[in-house]
């Protein structure tokens, strides 16, 4: 028989007679295991903390997505946003699902195209793309999303500088009743910058027009403003094909659609409120399939959703460090995971289940990163049973963004493992050494001594 | 020579055919026996000859149908009717007069009968002839200048005139040959078309009729050999048989009945078999009457008895195939037969319509027809889909709301063109897990398609029609959403059809046009099946990168520059044109070869090639046989060719003998799809396949071709013959 656990007395103010809203207690179960892999054991091998990468959920997201579209609409084409989480790995997971590679910098191009991208599958977003990354993607064929003049300009240059016809389409900023409205990219709908920039283009007959695009916002809670901007783009690319004769192959409506996590300051769980992939895919194809397109003209729909794709196949297991009393009685935990890693925290109320078992009883906890920084807070407030110092958690759904934007402050990062199709466990990313860190540094000679 | 070229083009074919004709038969070599033949006797050889001209001269200043003068149609008759008057009379000018209005007459009786029997879909055959003949040999008994040819009685002496003593030997000797009686009569009979009575004649004849079709020199000898034991067996008199023009009757029936204008088969060697006794009741009989006038009966047997036989055919309401009509004239028994059998193969689902399937992407048949549910009796013939994922299950979360089940919501298209019929639009969805029995079909769509094909779609969401009554919709319109309604306890769709416009009208068996089946994520191409129980399917769906490469449309031209075994060769220039029965075909001006093809929204497909089979468009023909608009990963699309397209010349002789019974060759045509890139203006398409030719099943010999295909068209084609060890390569200029 297993040793009974110990768990530190706790007192707690009697909540009976006025249940709360959501019930009388929290119903929580352990995360004992993900995709069959026991934590303890991958703590016990990888140490702590460590991002987990579930394969499987990330297939089974992929083909939920895929289907919600491609039963509504023949052409669908989804490209990875390398900008969500660019490992290899990751990548390569959603290549082979068929994803094509959508970047945002010379960068993120550079590695799409060493995972093997083929050029002509890359397309080409944001708003610095420099001389050489576009003579590059030229040269590769690859699609740019021209977000402003300027770049039309040295466009322009390029395609006759290198005697290719680049392939291009514009990316459009509109009104689609949300807010705040994105205008800082691309060309605005409204006032007549997109089709000043589409004559642009057709008039100066150096670039093959493939597409529009728009990409209106993130973690949109409205699906309706997809619909808007589908029609806005379906109206363009008629007007194209009406003033110019000119096909549109496909219409790019980017990505913004929710992951399952819960905003800071929602009223009711993510997982309840959010648009799912089909509310999404609804409001777009519903608009495409019942407009004026003659039906073998019908453009490709491209997606460029990320979040939405690998949130959930993100996990970050930590452990406790130390537990500690606030001067107003809070209890506070301290964690070995900190927002330098765990940039979401900043706007998600992550989902945090501890890795064993545990009693009905629980305490409201202010969640502490282990860094010597105030800012370092992951949860404000969470009711958490009563955990000790090297017990487990797992945050859910950090799959999207911690592993681009994490950063090296005060602690290095931490390993990445992919849990695969048969359960077997890879690392994808292994732990930063001060080598790491160090290496791209120079001191200069004298410097390097000092007296004490 | 080329003055009459551009005056009257296909001048020196349309002579040829008129001999050839006679067998049925366009072969030139054929002809040039014929021709030989016929100047046995060298006024009649003169004759024919004159007739033809004259007639196929007048008939085309006249101004009639060009391709049948051509083709021999309107000269044939007027042969016969020469070489018939030519071994009768001396030649002087008043019978070249004769001869001249005889032949105007021959051809305006031949145009008459044209119209007036052609309208039964049946030929005119040889009656001109007999009109004519008959008319002649009543009128000419009154014409004192025309004189009687003594040549038939003094010969020899005629032979020895224009050969000498050699000739004359040559001719002597076949006709003492040791020959066994019924093998003399035999060729005598086949001499005895051309009014040469002799065996030489017949036995030239005769190896013209082996080189023109093998099928045809069978039927030939059933045909005599069939009357001559018939003749045995009741008893009848032989010698009206050796009668010289009498036998050749049999002949030509067995043919016209045992290969020409029916296919060959046991079932046409059969009836060749039946129809002797039928000509000899006529021959006998015939004689009878025409005895009073002291007339030949010459052809009349075999006339008769042919289109009795071809428009009793027509009468037939069963077994269309024991024995079957030729539909498109191939002008060899055995094109015939190998042209139709294969079209029968290719072809045999053109009566229906093709119908796709009603929604988008890929789809699980949950009840299939003769299903365990509702499928039963008079509704038999139904499938039921919904959408499942990878994991099997039809919805996601708990799947207590209609939400959660995957085809929920999801558009409904309409499976083909049609008027909308009937819509009911107004019955609740049902939550999930409870029925309506009592609007069982729920809210219902009903799509006119043609008289007396219908399809019906139902448990549609409510008020989610995009359509009205009345309305026509192409393939592929949104006709409205899946829903819940009706007996139906999660949603799905029912899709049927029925020869009448109602809601609850019984369901008719129907296969699906096209359609993908996806086994483990490699597709199958399907064309009218009907999807099993339990199948997950994809409606097929068309690339227009496939379809614009082979959008041939006239006027297009397909140029490419062609290098066999790495040399530079002629470049293959070649025109899409359309002929007056609207026939699309791609010509090569410079081998004067023709590939027919046919194209529709979702194929194209080539129905026939002729011309030279040594040219580049023979290797296009084998490569681009079949091609699907549609791209799928590893799909493969088989036919077969037409057997007559071999070219192993040795093979398809022995094949020709034993066709009408057993085919031991096969062609095959398989094209896999191999790859796709699917770059809007850079798209990239590969394919490749093979042709193969299979003797009693086993590998005898194959080409390997692997085509490219992007945006602009057409841009590359390989062929590869390992055994021949010959590369042709056609890159696009």
């Amino acid at each position: 028989m297993e040793k009974l656990r110990y768990e530190r007395p706790v007192i707690k103010k009697l909540e009976t007679g006025m249940p709360n809203k959501f019930g009388l207690r929290t119903e929580y179960y352990p995360k004992t295991q993900i995709d069959g892999v026991s934590i303890k054991e991958l703590i016990k091998e990888h140490g702590s903390p460590l991002f987990v990468i579930s394969e499987n959920t990330i297939r089974s997201t992929y083909q939920q997505a895929k289907r919600a579209f491609t039963t509504r609409y023949p052409k669908v084409q989804f490209a990875w946003s390398y900008k969500t989480n660019y490992l290899n790995a990751v990548c390569n997971v959603y290549h082979q699902e068929g994803s094509w590679a959508e970047v945002v910098s010379g960068f993120e191009y550079d590695k799409a195209i060493a995972n093997g991208v083929n050029g002509k599958k890359i397309i080409f977003n944001g708003p610095d793309k420099s001389r050489n990354d576009l003579t590059k993607a030229i040269k590769n064929d690859s699609i740019l999303h021209i977000d402003h003049l300027d770049e039309l300009y040295t466009i322009i240059e390029l395609a006759d500088e290198l005697n290719k016809k680049p392939r291009v389409a514009i990316r459009v900023n509109m009104d689609t009743g949300i807010y705040p409205m994105w205008d800082r990219f691309g060309f605005n709908y409204e006032n007549g910058q997109a089709w000043d920039a589409l004559n642009k283009i057709m008039r100066s007959g150096k670039m093959d027009l493939v597409g529009l695009h728009t990409h209106i916002g993130t973690f949109m809670l409205s699906p309706n403003a997809y619909s808007i901007a589908t029609s806005k783009l379906v109206d363009l690319a008629l007007g194209l094909q009406q003033k110019y004769n000119h096909e549109i192959h496909y219409l790019d409506l980017g990505g913004g659609f929710c992951s399952r996590n819960t905003l800071k300051g929602a009223y009711l769980p993510g997982d309840d409120t959010n648009p799912t992939f089909d509310d999404y895919a609804e409001a777009i194809t519903t608009v495409l399939i019942n407009s004026s397109f003659p039906q073998e003209k019908m453009p490709t729909l491209i997606l460029e959703t990320g979040r939405a794709l690998i949130d959930d196949a993100g996990y970050l297991i930590t452990s406790v460090i130390a537990n500690k009393r606030l001067s107003g009685g809070k209890r506070a935990t301290i964690i070995d995971a900190g927002v330098n890693i765990m940039f979401t925290s900043f706007w998600y109320e992550h989902k945090i289940t501890p890795a064993q078992n545990f009693t009905h009883y629980s305490e409201d906890t202010v969640l502490y990163g282990p860094l010597c920084m105030n800012i370092d807070v992951i949860r404000e407030s969470i009711s958490l049973p009563l955990l000790n110092k090297g017990d487990q958690m797992v945050i859910h759904s950090v799959g999207a963004y911690n592993m681009t934007q994490w950063m090296q402050f005060i602690t290095l990062r931490p390993k990445i493992v992919l849990i695969d199709m048969d359960e077997r466990v890879h690392v994808i990313r292994d732990k930063e050494t001060i080598e790491d860190i160090e290496n791209q540094e120079s001191t200069p000679d004298y410097l390097k001594k000092f007296n004490l | 020579m080329n003055k009459i070229k551009n005056l009257f083009p296909g001048y020196l074919t349309s002579i040829a055919n008129s001999y050839s004709q006679i067998f049925f038969s366009n072969s030139k070599f054929f002809a040039i026996i014929l021709i030989v033949v016929s100047f046995f006797d060298w006024v009649a050889g003169l004759s024919g000859l004159l007739a033809v001209t004259t007639t196929n001269t007048v008939a085309y200043i006249f101004g009639l149908n060009r391709s049948n003068i051509k083709a021999g149609y309107y000269g044939f008759n007027s042969l016969l009717v020469a070489l018939s008057l030519g071994v009768y009379f001396q030649i002087n000018i008043e019978f070249l007069i004769i001869l001249f209005f005889t032949s105007i007459l021959t051809l305006f009786i031949t145009i008459a009968l044209e119209g007036v029997i052609g309208k039964y879909g049946i030929p005119y055959l040889s009656i001109p002839f007999l009109i004519v003949c008959w008319m002649i040999s009543l009128a000419t008994r009154q014409y004192s200048h025309l004189e009687v040819s003594e040549r038939g009685i003094y010969m020899m002496n005629e032979m020895y005139k224009v050969g000498g003593i050699r000739l004359l030997n040559i001719y002597e000797w076949f006709d003492q040959l040791n020959l066994p009686a019924s093998i003399i009569m035999y060729f005598r009979s086949l001499g005895a078309i051309f009014f040469q009575y002799s065996v030489l004649a017949g036995m030239l004849i005769a190896v013209g009729l082996v080189f023109y079709s093998r099928i045809a020199f069978l039927l030939s000898l059933l045909g005599f050999f069939s009357a001559f034991i018939f003749y045995r067996i009741i008893g009848a008199n032989l010698s009206e048989l050796s009668n010289h023009y009498i036998g050749f009757n049999f002949i030509l029936t067995a043919i016209a009945i045992g290969g020409y204008f029916i296919v060959s088969s046991r079932y046409s060697f059969l009836w060749v078999i039946l129809m002797s006794p039928l000509i000899v009741i006529t021959i006998t009989s015939a004689n009878a009457i025409l005895a009073i006038w002291q007339l030949p009966i010459y052809s009349l047997p075999f006339n008769l008895v042919v289109l009795l036989f071809l428009y009793v055919l027509k009468f037939r309401e069963r077994f269309h195939h024991k024995p079957e009509l030729v539909y498109l004239q191939q002008n060899t028994p055995e094109k015939n037969l190998y042209f139709q059998s294969n079209n029968k193969t290719r072809f045999k689902n053109a009566f229906y319509i093709p119908f796709s399937l009603p929604f988008i992407g890929e789809w699980r048949v949950t009840q299939g027809y003769n299903g365990e549910y509702t499928h039963k009796g008079d509704w038999q013939h139904a499938l039921d889909f919904e959408v499942y994922d990878e994991k099997g299950m039809a919805f996601k979360a708990q799947g207590s709301n209609l939400e959660d089940f995957y085809c929920f919501n999801k558009p409904i298209l309409s499976p083909s063109g049609g008027w909308v019929e009937e819509i009911e639009d107004d019955i609740e969805d049902n939550k999930v897990g409870e029925t309506n029995s009592a609007k069982n079909w729920g809210n219902t769509i009903i799509i006119r398609h043609a008289d007396g094909l219908y399809s019906k779609l139902c448990h549609l969401k409510k008020n989610s029609f995009k359509v009205v009554k009345g309305d026509y919709v192409k393939k592929g319109d949104v006709l409205a959403y899946c829903g819940n309604s009706g007996h139906s306890p999660k949603p799905h769709i029912h899709f049927q059809l029925q020869a009448t416009p109602y809601i609850g009208s019984k369901t008719i068996e129907y296969p699906i046009g096209n359609y993908l089946l996806n086994t483990k994520g490699r597709f199958e191409l399907k064309q009218f099946e009907k999807p099993n129980k339990d199948d997950t399917i994809t409606a097929f769906e068309r690339n227009r990168v496939l379809a614009n490469a082979f959008n041939f449309i006239p006027g297009k031209k397909l140029c490419f520059k062609v290098e066999v075994n790495g040399h530079p060769h002629q470049d293959a220039e070649w025109e899409i044109e359309k002929d007056i029965y609207n026939q699309l075909f791609i010509s090569c001006s410079k081998t004067n070869s023709k590939i027919y093809f046919y194209t529709d929204d979702v194929q194209m497909y080539f129905t026939r090639f002729s011309g030279n089979q040594k040219s580049v468009l023979f290797q296009f023909y084998l490569s681009a046989y079949k091609i699907m608009f549609g791209f799928y990963q590893n799909m493969e699309v088989k036919d077969v060719f037409p057997i007559h397209i071999i070219r192993k010349p040795w093979l398809i002789f022995i094949q020709d003998f034993v066709a009408s019974f057993y085919i031991f060759l096969k062609s095959e045509y398989t094209i896999r799809y191999v790859s796709k890139t699917d770059d809007f203006n850079l798209s990239q398409i590969e394919l490749a396949g093979n042709y193969q030719l299979k003797v009693f099943g086993k590998l005898f010999n194959h080409s390997e071709f692997k085509i490219s295909i992007n945006n602009e068209g057409l841009q590359q084609i390989l062929i590869e013959n390992t055994s021949l060890n010959k590369t042709v390569t056609l890159t696009k200029i």
